[in-house]
This record gives structure tokens, sequence and C-alpha cells, in this order.
């Protein structure tokens, strides 16, 4: 078998460590193998160019081995959360285990939720390993708990469901968690992820799966505030039934080292993918998403509309791939991301990338990078609004385009809300 | 309240200055109109007292009530009652109408000293004014000047100079690309704003729009300074006459 010959020190304490879910030992085990072959992705993998893993990446975080970490950071954290109350049910991770104390789980016919460490698993939980994906196999390698959930068939969620994931590991250390989300034929859930650590240089790895049945439709909001010294490798896998309704929207506050990737598999016809996303990048944070949607069958409908902000030396990069297989005629696939850069040193790159093998779609991308337009600015000075507000409005209105294909309202304020409030925040904090 | 005395200024990195020795008295409750050929300086004079970057003063000062007003920056010369009409209003995707005009209005006040106003009273403030001028509480709902018709946005403008109060305005073109009812509109919304304490300056390049907002002093711009000055009748004249004369008087 081959191996990779030399071992960066991340790659060597990966390599090295154990863990890993008991019930998930053949996956674990393949995943495990599948790391030795490929090791950390470079820069001269097409997919990985901007993001060099093996390069950025370099120190050893050893998975984390207990949960408990500092109290008083992850009380701190837990009072930062920012959704508050919105979600009926609030699973709160510490770490990457399962803080049932600080968690609430409304009782509703239907939804079925289950941590992912818990030695028995229903049998609607399975997780599909990737092939030669590193930042799944890591996961599966490593993996320390997470939320398993199930919608039952023609059941409307009635209230969201959050899942917090708070990190305060103390130590350089990776943190590793998988949610697996069914929701079966004609349900519907609005899925909340919450990312959130505290002055700590740790790796998040987390995994979302989610397989959406027949006429169901899963509407997803994440919101990464990771610390700004930690590193987010992070993967939306999801497979989409007939007629079926994925929105997903992504905020991408945190992190000084971002890599999201979504693949989006289309299964049965006349389904629909939104994928929207933003970032809010400063300093020298470095934030990369890559989106691979599958039409394999014919009629679907995909768009994905991402909204990156630069301050500083920060660097944004988007690459959205559309493959349209031969059958799939009557495809209908949108791409566009743009790029708003606050400052010299800022930078975004964006690679749309089409594979179409099908005569009969419509399929289309544009890709954007400017700078704040100064009659904008002008117009709202001339107002009376100081150049610093003036700024801040402009940049709020930016990702707004983005934050618009959140349908919850509440969700929607508290977001925009965020995005109002982030140019004077941090460079307050920078000052 | 405006004291323009020998102002001089260029576009930023040339050479060529478009306001030439440019003087003009202004007080408060006098409605001046500045008329003039297109490039006689007639936006660069509503840019610089409005303070728009690019704009060099190279001679000469500009008072407003009694403090120099080219040292200051944009929006503190809003916050201190100057307000441009713009003659192209800018778009701006994804601020709603309502929550600019709430901003600005907000900001102004609190560059002050004054207490910010709550959302019931500043909603019925602009319920109020809008409403006198007919813009629809639908467009208030729409981002800024977006989607809006040439008539539309300059409707909106004077609806931001009802809300903003301001003591000097300037309206820059403001007639441009109106018809005739649409125009009568935007002139109503003018005067009713005219009143003793509040000072304007109708930049036009046509008489027409003079019709129906009566000045108390009509300026000829030429070249970058003022060449005549007269009373409403000199208007009339030039629409007669045209701007040949003045032309060569200046040259």
């Amino acid at each position: 078998m081959d191996q990779i010959v030399q071992k960066t020190a991340a790659e060597a304490a990966w390599l090295e460590a154990g863990g890993g879910l008991a019930w998930l030992e053949t996956e674990r085990a393949k995943a495990a193998q599948s790391f030795a072959r490929t090791g950390l992705p470079n820069r001269r993998l097409e997919d990985w160019k901007w993001t060099d893993l093996k390069r950025l990446i370099d120190g050893a975080y050893p998975p984390l081995a207990d949960g408990k970490g500092d109290g008083a950071a992850v009380d701190t954290l837990i009072a930062a959360l920012p959704f508050g109350g919105l979600a009926a049910t609030r699973l709160v991770f510490v770490n990457g285990r399962f803080d049932a104390g600080r968690s609430r789980i409304a009782d509703e016919n239907g939804v079925e939720i289950v941590p992912l460490a818990a030695a028995e698993q229903p049998h609607w939980v399975k997780a599909t390993g990737m092939e030669d994906d590193p930042v799944d196999a890591l996961n599966l390698a490593h993996l320390s708990d997470g939320a398993a959930i199930r919608v039952a068939a023609g059941t409307a969620a009635a209230g969201a469901v959050e899942l917090c994931f708070v990190a305060a590991p103390g130590a350089a250390a990776t943190v590793t968690t998988r949610n697996v989300v069914v929701v079966e034929e004609g349900a519907a859930l609005t899925l909340i992820e919450t990312h959130l650590g505290n002055a700590t240089a740790h790796v998040a790895n987390s995994v979302t799966e989610v397989h959406v049945g027949k006429g169901a439709r899963l509407d997803r909001v994440k919101l990464q505030r990771d610390d700004v010294a930690s590193i987010h490798l992070a993967n939306l896998v999801a497979g989409l039934g007939a007629e079926s309704i994925l929105h997903d929207f992504t905020l991408t506050v945190g992190s000084r080292l971002t890599r999201q990737q979504g693949f989006i598999r289309f299964a049965g016809e006349g389904a629909t993918a939104r994928i929207a996303g933003a970032y809010l990048l400063a300093g020298r944070q470095h934030a990369d998403t890559r989106l691979e949607v599958d039409h394999a069958v014919p009629g679907c409908t995909s768009r994905e509309l991402f909204k990156c902000v630069m301050d500083e030396s920060a660097r944004g990069i988007f690459q959205g791939k559309v493959v349209v297989r031969p059958d799939a005629q009557k495809t209908d696939g949108k791409q566009s991301s743009h790029g708003l850069l606050l400052s010299p040193t800022a930078e975004f790159d964006a690679k749309p990338e089409l594979e179409i093998f099908a005569d009969d779609v419509v399929c289309g991308h544009g890709a954007t990078s400017g700078e704040i337009d100064e009659d904008q600015m002008f117009y709202l000075r001339a107002r009376g609004i100081p150049e610093d507000e003036a700024r801040s409005l402009l940049v709020a209105a930016f990702v707004g385009e983005a934050i618009e294909a959140v349908e919850n309202e509440a969700l929607r304020d508290a977001l925009t809300d965020m995005a109002a409030r982030w140019l004077a925040e941090h460079r307050r904090s920078a000052a | 309240m405006l004291e323009i005395k020998n102002l001089h200024a260029k576009v930023e990195g040339e050479d060529r200055e478009i306001l030439r020795g440019l003087d003009l008295s202004v007080k408060a409750g006098e409605v001046h109109a500045i008329m003039g050929p297109n490039g006689s300086g007639k936006s660069t004079l509503s840019y610089v007292l409005t303070g728009r970057d690019g704009y060099e003063v190279t001679d000469g000062s500009v008072a407003y009530r009694g403090e120099d007003l080219l040292e200051m920056e944009p929006d503190e010369r809003a916050a201190k009652g100057i307000f441009l009409a713009f003659q192209y209003p800018v778009e701006i995707p994804g601020v709603a109408t309502m929550q600019f005009l709430k901003v600005a209005l907000n900001a102004q006040r609190k560059a002050r000293g004054e207490a910010e106003l709550s959302t019931p009273d500043f909603m019925r403030l602009v319920r109020e004014r809008a409403g006198k001028l007919g813009v629809a509480q639908e467009m208030l709902k729409r981002p800024v000047n977006v989607g809006f018709s040439g008539g539309e946005k300059k409707r909106a403008e004077i609806l931001q100079m009802a809300v903003l109060e301001p003591a000097l305005c300037i309206l820059d073109e403001t007639d441009s690309g109106l018809d005739i009812d649409a125009l009568k509109v935007v002139a109503d919304g003018v005067n009713a704003l005219r009143s003793p304490d509040r000072a304007m300056i109708v930049i036009t390049h046509y008489q027409r729009l003079l019709n129906y907002i009566v000045p108390d002093f009509v300026h000829v711009l030429s070249k970058g300074r003022i060449v005549r000055s007269g009373d409403k009748s000199l208007a009339l004249e030039l629409e007669e006459q045209g701007y040949a004369a003045y032309a060569e008087e200046a040259a």
C-alpha cells in the first residue's frame, strides 16, 4: 500500500492517534487507511490549489482525549451563543462531546435525536465514508460525537433544531464531530449549526451528512465563529430525493483557516438546492469554500450565491463545480460569487467549473470582485452618515443579498445584525 | 448663511481650473438660481460645497454660518444643515429607503447632540412627509433608488430633504429627466420647504424649472465664475438669447 513518505507534524499526530467510535469500527479502519495513503492535500491537487493544508496546518493537533476543558472558558462561550431561545431544541457539544446538562430537547412527535457517541445506534444512523477525502477520513478516524436527527415521514418539525459546537480545549488539539440528518419523505426541518470557539488554537473537523427524502425539505443555517486562531475543516454531504428542497446558508466569520466543502447530489428528479454563503474576514484569515453539485438526474435546479467580504490581508476563495450528467436533461444550474475587498491587501479568488454532458440544460455562472463604491459612499456621507457607519452599512447590504436566502425571519434578522456590526467590532478590536 | 469668496477649484490631478474666482453670498430665506451652459462648473460647485473627494480647492474661501466649510467632512456638513439633491441619485442595493432615512436622520441628530428619534416617531414623520409628496409607502420599503423611475428618484431626493430639514439646500439639475407633471410635483415639494430660515441654491441649465421654483436671484455661471447676476427676469432673458453671449464675456 502507498504511504506518504515524509509526514508533517500534523499528519504524524493524526496517524498515530487512536479514537473514533466503536460502532463505526469498520468505517474508522477504512478511513484511517485512506488518510495513511493520501495524507493532507497540497496545492498540486487542483481542488486544493489555494488551500494547501499540508503547508498551512503547521503543527500537531492530536485528537482531544477528554472533553471537559476549562469550565470558565466554556461558560463564557455558552453565554455568547448568538441565537438564544430561537430553536426549540438545542444540543450543546462542548469540545466535541454532548453536554446533556447544557442542552434542551423539545419533545416532538416524529423527531428523533440521538448522540452519535451512544454505543447503540438506531438502524437509520449510517455514516457513509467518502473516497479519498482527507477531511472525511480524519473525521471518521477520530470522531468523538455529534447528533443523529431523524424527522419521520410527513412530519414538519415545528421548532428549529440547533446544534451548538463550542470549543475551548485549552491546548492545540483536534475536535471532531459529525451529524447525520435524515428528513424522510414529505417531512421538513430547520437545522441550525453554530460553531463557536474561544482563545484556542484548535482544529475543528465537522461533517454533516444529510438525506432529504422525496418531497421533503431541509433548511440549514450554519454560523462559523470559531476562534480566529483556530482551523475549521467542514464537509456538507447531501443526497436529495425527488422534488425535495435543500436551502443551505453558511456565514463564515471565524477561524484563521477555513475549508468548507459541499457535496450535493441530486438522486431524484425535480429537486431544488439553494446553497448560499457569506464571509466576513479580516486580519490574515483564509476561507475557502468548494462546492460540488452533481446533477445526476433530470429536471433539478441548483442555485449558488456567495458574497464574501475581506478586510486587511484576508483571503476569500470560492470554487463551485457543477456536473450535469448525460441523462440530466432540463437541468437548471446557476452559480455566482462576489468579493468585496475593503483593503488593498485583501484578496478574492473564484473558480467556477461546469462539466456538462447533457444538451438540454440552462447553466450559468458569474464572479465579480471589487471595492466599496465611492459614489455610494459619498451619497451616504452627504446625508450625514459618518464614514465608518456608511462603510458598515454597505458591507451589510452586500452580504444581505446572500442572507436573504434564509427564510426564517428571526434567524435572518440575527445574521443581518451580525453582519451590520462586524466591521466596527473587528476594526475596534484591531485598533 | 453662505459666503463664497474668490473660489478656485479643480479636479485632483488635473491642471485646468474649473472654478476660477467664484463669488456668491446667500442669506437665510433666499432662493438663488445658478444657470450656465454645460461645462461652466455647476456640478463642480455643488460637489465642492458638499465635500466630495476628488476636487481640490486651490484658492478662495467658503464660510457657512461663519465656519470654514472646506475644513469639514461631508457628513459634518450634512449634520450642520447642508443638503445636496443629486442630479443622479445613487442606487444602493440592499439598503431599504426607510432604513437609510432613519440611519441618516439619527446620525445627524447624534452629531448635533440631539436625542435619536424613536422608531414610532420616525415612522410618523416619514409617513407625513411622504404623504405630502405623494411618495407611496411601498417605495420606502424598496432599496434606495433601485428600480426607481427618474421622477421617483427626484421625488425621493425631495423627501429626504423634507425629512432631514436642512438649512441650505443645493438642488443640482433637479429638473433633468423629468416630464412636466413630475417637475410640478417636485417643485411643489421644494416650495413647501421654503422658509425664512432656509436658503436654496437651484442649479439648472434650463429656465423651465424656475417657472415653478421662483428665485429671488439669478446668477449666470460661465467658465467657472459668476458673470452676471439679476432677478428672475434674467432667467427669461437667457431662455430667449441662450448662453452664447456669456461664453464670450468670460473669455
